[in-house]
């Protein structure tokens, strides 16, 4: 058995051989991280996408509209429109650029690409190229767009000289996208210079009656609000408000009340199911013979702002509309010298009611409650324009849009051909995009900061 | 690597042929003294080599005067080893007499020491021929599941994959004439092998660590697929095969064809394969997306030399398979109606260059050259439009010298080189994409020590792993739970788009050594046994991957980053820990009763594996979004869906792995056979706990009819029930399988031509395969007939 020895001897030499060992050695380089890529299918794996959203921009010399992409400022696409003369404004979701043209008795759609969707257990985002629906929606002059969680009421005043009347239709961002061709309409009879309400299932709307009956001053104003309520596809008429509303225009509704600015007042409406109040604050002797036109709201305050001034602009009172107590009383907004609002809006977290003048200067009013009482009162005020306001060309003004998920306004500036982007918290300029063309209008589009519309 | 083998071809050319040396004539015969036919005589150590004729005779020229080994093998017989004195006059009527052997015996190509079931101290399975068309399927792992020791993981009839001895992936390589097949099946179980079995020759199976014959992808065995796609003889013969089976509506045709003329051979293959969703005897009824299209084809030719050959062989393989069970984390119970079409479409074209030459020189006999160039590739595609698409470029070249006997010692030298470019880009690319590039060398030796024959050896890798691009995303996980159900839906899935990317170079040195003995203690029987340390260095998807892998529902993040809970937030981050090489130590112990009527081979192994790299589930569930375009309308309209998937993490742990495998036959007749065989591994964690999928106690039997014209087999496997399972998996029941096959000789035209009728699951049982990731969605496929009718010529 001498070679069984050997062999032995051998896998004791290999055993010992075993215990020499392999060796591992790791380079590990960090590179430049990769931050919100464009693509979606690069994007990473979760629902959401952080974004500052896209800012739509209606150019002033050209049929044109523009989408920045306002993560790092840079333009993701323009888009020739049918019309010039229209005004811009977004969907009710914040997804699609409206490029409304009354004169054309149309409404354009640009897909800002960014959107979110509701997937049962949670909420979905999506991040594409900007693009140019192929949908439009076509009435007699589309005039106030109105939106209200997720529904944008459209109210086509009619013409009287052609006889065409008055419609509302109601689209949201998904009958946008899918192109939706019936959508919930309510038909009336006569031609006005209405606006509706949308509300889950129904409309608040303006009604227009009969001449002899209206107490309107001025007829094509509707005098009356009713409630309608959606079945197959049209809103059928359901209830008159007790109370009217002569020369109705303006209006604004929260989670409990519709307001409608009226020439003796504000009407104040309610429905809970089937159950319907009205009632009327009584203009206050501070307006001076004004009347409230138009209406701000936000649904998570409890009170309006309204604006009074002479048509086609003049100095604007601003008054706190309080249909809880049934109350109106005067804002103190501390105009400069002959500053005229050119824009009005409320920030999207309602903490801030902003205003924009002619003068250059965006005026921040805010809330502050004493004795249980809210009233709002100026807060700051921040210089927009280091131009010359005498330079603006003729028919611009500086425009604004207000990001719905930041504390962020942009700013158009036609005279510096530029939008500013201004943080609201703490005043300062944080970003600028740079234009060659003056800027007519501007409007953001992105995701809204979930806490608002959804969780209700 | 062109310019290398030309130096080669130099150098084989600088030694003359020896011709001063001497005959050797004789015949080969049973124990009954008839003559065996087609048996080879093989001079060992040398290139020498004959095959007996009708009358069992043999005639080999130019041997060298003095002690000469002799290698006889023959079909149905035992191996035989025997030592000749050739004196200076020759030597004639030189008779040698082999033993029955009811275990089929056959060598392994191409390895400079033995390598058989019956002779090598590792274990290792070889069928070829018959055997290799009873057992073929569409899909490799299938096709090699009635070895012992070698299961599969089933994935619903379209991809699987040989587990061996309860280890697979990238501790399994697959490889095709001994060269790596250049896919990306080790990755994903649903991606399919891309070598086909119904135009291969011989399938060789290593169990146990194997890292010293093909490096460190095979610390857990090799498949090599043998083919002769670079032919190396002229006579014109061939193979055709036409088949339908029932399950499935399958129709597979393939022929393999090699001819030649003087120095000049030419070989040529094709085969087509299509089958419908299988059928299965349980309420699915049939396996959405289980349908398969497959074809290829190869060129080949080869200059035949005096002392060799040289050739090269152009092959292209497509292959269209659906992916079942692509549903995203979801146990879907209906799948056939919430499926979506979900496949893959395979293309793969390979250039392999072989050359074996013998040489005529003091110290070297024998230079094989083997290289292959491979470009890969495979698309998932859904509902039309492309998901992710996975490409593999491979070239690789293996230089082997065998020696002169040295002191009676037998061996070569093999010096290795592998270069893969492995990418993947898409919705599903989980792992980065990556360059690895591996050298190596390697000594194999072995010598007969009277009746002990001593195997050694040994191999140093260098495998060099790059990736530029290495992302570690800001990932949403949660974990569930009934208390924080709640919670959860309203957290904020927060996945800003903050990516960290990392350049990451690993350089391994794998090291393994090898030795065994195998002891013919009495006659007709052995004992084998063998002790090896191997190494294996982490494939790139082990170590980088982080993203979503559809073909096990799961999250994947690499060994290279670790997560960090604070308070309820998790974030993932560079593990601080070493990357360390996956070592196993082996031990495996043969008995064999290798001649006679009955014949057994029984083998028991403890393998400890040290580093072993293997996913651990985090129980946190990440969010996925996955693209499904779909057209629809004429606005182009991208649909995401999302869903969660589990996130698993790559970590080391020792394992230990230990089992055994028996196979016995007995010859009862010389028509009746029957065998016996079973196999069974445990695998678990050191500290506690079993690794995943791992496959049951199996206990198969065979019993076999054969005369000249009739074949029968009737097999009954028995898979046991699996309970040592893994924290997230579940029990799988026993089942039993019962297969027939008959085939009937023809001799039609005076060619070899049969027919034969398969039947599988002729019980139509229901059976989960614990071993297959699709283990509730796609059981085995139901009662299956298969007829079909092949010649060879």
């Amino acid at each position: 058995m001498k070679s069984f020895q050997l062999n032995l001897l051998a896998a004791a030499v290999s055993a010992f051989m075993l215990s020499a060992c392999g060796d591992a050695e790791t380079t590990i380089v960090e590179q430049d991280p990769i931050e919100v890529p464009e693509d979606d299918h690069d994007h990473d794996d979760g629902y959401s996408i952080e974004s500052a959203g896209r800012l739509a921009i209606l150019a002033s010399d050209s049929n044109e509209a523009l989408i920045y992409d306002l993560d790092d400022n840079s333009l993701l696409g323009n888009f020739a429109l049918t019309y010039s003369s229209s005004s811009l404004s977004s969907s009710a979701d914040f997804r699609y650029a409206l490029i409304s043209t009354r004169a054309q008795d149309q409404i354009e759609f640009i897909d800002g690409g960014l959107w979110q969707e509701d997937h049962g257990d949670h909420l979905h985002a999506y991040q594409q190229a900007p693009t140019m629906s192929g949908y439009t929606l076509n009435g007699s002059r589309p005039t106030h767009l109105v939106k209200h969680d997720g529904k944008l009421a459209v109210f086509y005043d009619g013409n009287a000289e052609t006889g065409e009347v008055a419609s509302v239709q109601v689209v949201t961002d998904t009958d946008i996208a899918n192109q939706t061709q019936s959508l919930p309409v309510l038909n009336y009879s006569v031609n006005m210079h209405g606006v509706a309400e949308p509300s889950e299932d129904y409309l608040i709307a303006s009604i227009r009656r009969d001449d002899s009956l209206s107490t309107s001053a001025n007829k094509v104003l509707p005098d009356q609000v009713g409630v309608y309520h959606l079945h197959d596809g049209e809103y059928e008429h359901e209830h008159i408000f007790e109370q009217s509303c002569p020369d109705l225009h303006g209006a604004a509704q929260n989670e409990e009340y519709q307001v409608f600015g009226c020439s003796d007042g504000i009407l104040v409406t309610q429905q809970n199911g089937s159950e319907y109040n009205s009632a009327k604050i009584a203009n206050i002797s501070a307006l001076d013979g004004l009347r409230v036109g138009s209406i701000y709201g936000h649904h998570e305050l409890e009170s309006f702002i309204g604006v009074a001034s002479v048509h086609g602009g003049g100095a604007a009172i601003l008054v706190h509309i309080n249909p809880h107590d049934n109350e109106m009383e005067t804002i103190d907004w501390q105009p400069q010298t002959s500053a005229q609002p050119l824009a009005y809006s409320f920030t999207a977290d309602g903490e801030h009611f902003l205003i924009l003048d002619n003068q250059g200067y965006l005026t921040l009013l805010s809330e502050h409650t004493h004795d249980d009482h809210s009233h709002w009162e100026f807060d700051s005020r921040i210089d927009i324009s280091e131009q010359d306001i005498a330079n603006m060309p003729e028919g611009l003004s500086f425009s604004m849009t207000i990001s719905q998920n930041d504390h962020i306004v942009y700013i158009a500036d036609p005279i510096a051909q530029h939008i500013l982007q201004i943080n609201l918290e703490s005043g300062e300029t944080t970003g600028e995009i740079e234009l060659n063309f003056a800027p007519k209008a501007i409007s953001w589009l992105g995701i809204a900061a979930s806490e608002d519309e959804h969780d209700h | 690597m062109y310019h290398k083998k030309r130096i080669a071809i130099a150098v084989a050319a600088l030694f003359p042929f020896v011709s001063a040396a001497q005959n050797l004539s004789g015949v080969v015969l049973n124990q009954q003294g008839n003559p065996i036919a087609n048996a080879r005589v093989k001079v060992e150590g040398t290139p020498f080599s004959a095959k007996t004729n009708e009358q069992g005779q043999f005639q080999l020229s130019n041997l060298p005067i003095g002690e000469n080994e002799l290698h006889i093998f023959a079909k149905n017989f035992a191996h035989r080893h025997q030592h000749v004195e050739i004196p200076k006059q020759g030597l004639n009527q030189y008779i040698i007499k082999l033993n029955r052997s009811p275990i089929e015996v056959i060598d392994v190509v191409a390895s400079p020491v033995h390598l058989s079931v019956m002779e090598s101290a590792t274990p290792v399975n070889v069928i070829a021929g018959e055997t290799l068309r009873q057992q073929q399927a569409a899909t490799l792992g299938d096709s090699l599941e009635k070895l012992a020791g070698v299961h599969t993981n089933f994935h619903a009839n379209v991809a699987s994959t040989p587990i061996i001895r309860g280890l697979s992936g990238p501790r399994v390589m697959i490889a095709q004439n001994g060269l790596d097949v250049g896919d990306v099946s080790r990755v994903g179980p649903d991606h399919s092998v891309s070598s086909e079995v119904s135009t291969a020759q011989q399938i060789e199976v290593l169990r146990g660590p194997a890292t010293l014959f093909y490096g460190s992808g095979a610390i857990g065995g090799v498949v090599n697929v043998v083919d002769f796609r670079v032919p190396v003889e002229n006579t014109t013969q061939g193979e055709w095969l036409l088949e339908a089976s029932s399950v499935n509506d399958k129709k597979l045709a393939a022929f393999n064809l090699t001819t030649g003329s003087d120095s000049v051979a030419f070989y040529a293959d094709a085969h087509w394969r299509e089958a419908d969703d299988y059928k299965v005897p349980t309420a699915e009824g049939k396996i959405a997306n289980s349908s398969e299209e497959s074809n290829g084809f190869t060129l080949g030719s080869s200059y035949l030399l005096d002392n060799g050959y040289l050739g090269i062989a152009v092959e292209q393989f497509n292959r269209e398979y659906g992916i079942p069970g692509h549903t995203h984390g979801e146990v879907e119970s209906d799948a056939e109606e919430t499926a979506e079409n979900v496949y893959a479409d395979l293309e793969q074209t390979r250039i392999q260059l072989l050359s074996e030459l013998k040489l005529a020189n003091s110290i070297f006999n024998q230079l094989n050259i083997r290289a292959a160039s491979t470009e890969y590739e495979h698309a998932e595609i859904e509902n039309s439009s492309v998901g992710t698409v996975f490409e593999n470029s491979t070239q690789e070249l293996r230089v082997e010298l065998h020696h002169n006997p040295f002191f009676d010692w037998k061996g070569g030298l093999s010096f290795h080189y592998k270069n893969s470019d492995i990418s993947a880009k898409g919705s599903e690319a989980f792992t980065p994409p990556s360059e690895s590039q591996t050298f190596a060398i390697a000594l194999m030796e072995e010598k007969h020590f009277g009746d002990v024959l001593v195997q050694l050896g040994a191999r140093a890798d260098q495998v060099e792993l790059t990736a530029n691009q290495v992302l570690l995303p800001e990932l949403a996980v949660h974990a569930h739970s009934d208390e924080t159900e709640e919670e959860e839906h309203d957290h904020d899935h927060d996945n800003s788009g903050y990516t960290s990317v990392y350049r990451v170079e690993q350089k391994f040195t794998p090291v393994s050594l090898s030795t065994g003995f195998v002891w013919d203690f009495t006659p007709g029987y052995n004992i084998g046994l063998s002790v090896s340390r191997s190494q294996r260095a982490p494939s790139a998807s082990e170590l980088m991957s982080f993203g979503p892998h559809i073909g096990t529902a799961s999250y994947e993040i690499g060994s290279l980053f670790n997560f960090h809970q604070h308070g309820d937030e998790t974030h993932f981050e560079l593990n601080q820990q070493p990357v360390e090489l996956e070592t196993a130590k082996n031990i495996d112990f043969t008995l064999r009763k290798t001649q006679g009527d009955l014949g057994f081979v029984f083998n028991a192994f403890y393998n400890q594996v040290d580093n072993y790299y293997y996913q651990t589930a985090t129980g946190l569930y990440a969010e996925v979004t996955h693209d499904h375009a779909e057209e629809t309308d004429e606005h182009n309209h991208d649909h995401e869906h999302a869903s969660e998937l589990p996130v698993y993490l790559f970590q080391t742990d020792d394992v230990v792995l230990h089992g055994f495998e028996a196979q016995l036959a007995w010859q009862i007749t010389d028509e009746f056979k029957t065998s016996l065989f079973s196999d069974y591994v445990r695998a678990k964690l050191k500290d506690g706990g079993d690794l995943p999928r791992t496959p049951p106690l199996r206990l198969g039997t065979q019993f076999s009819y054969q005369t000249s014209q009739l074949n029968a087999q009737l097999d009954i496997t028995r898979y046991q029930e699996q309970d040592k399972i893994s924290d997230y998996e579940t029990v799988t029941s026993g089942y039993t399988l019962v297969d027939a096959n008959i085939a009937y000789d023809l001799s039609l035209f005076n060619l070899n031509t049969a027919l034969y009728l398969k039947i599988n699951n002729l019980t139509d049982s229901e059976a989960r395969v614990h071993t297959s990731f699709l283990k509730d969605l796609a059981p085995r496929p139901g009662r299956n007939f298969t007829a079909g009718i092949r010649g060879y010529f």
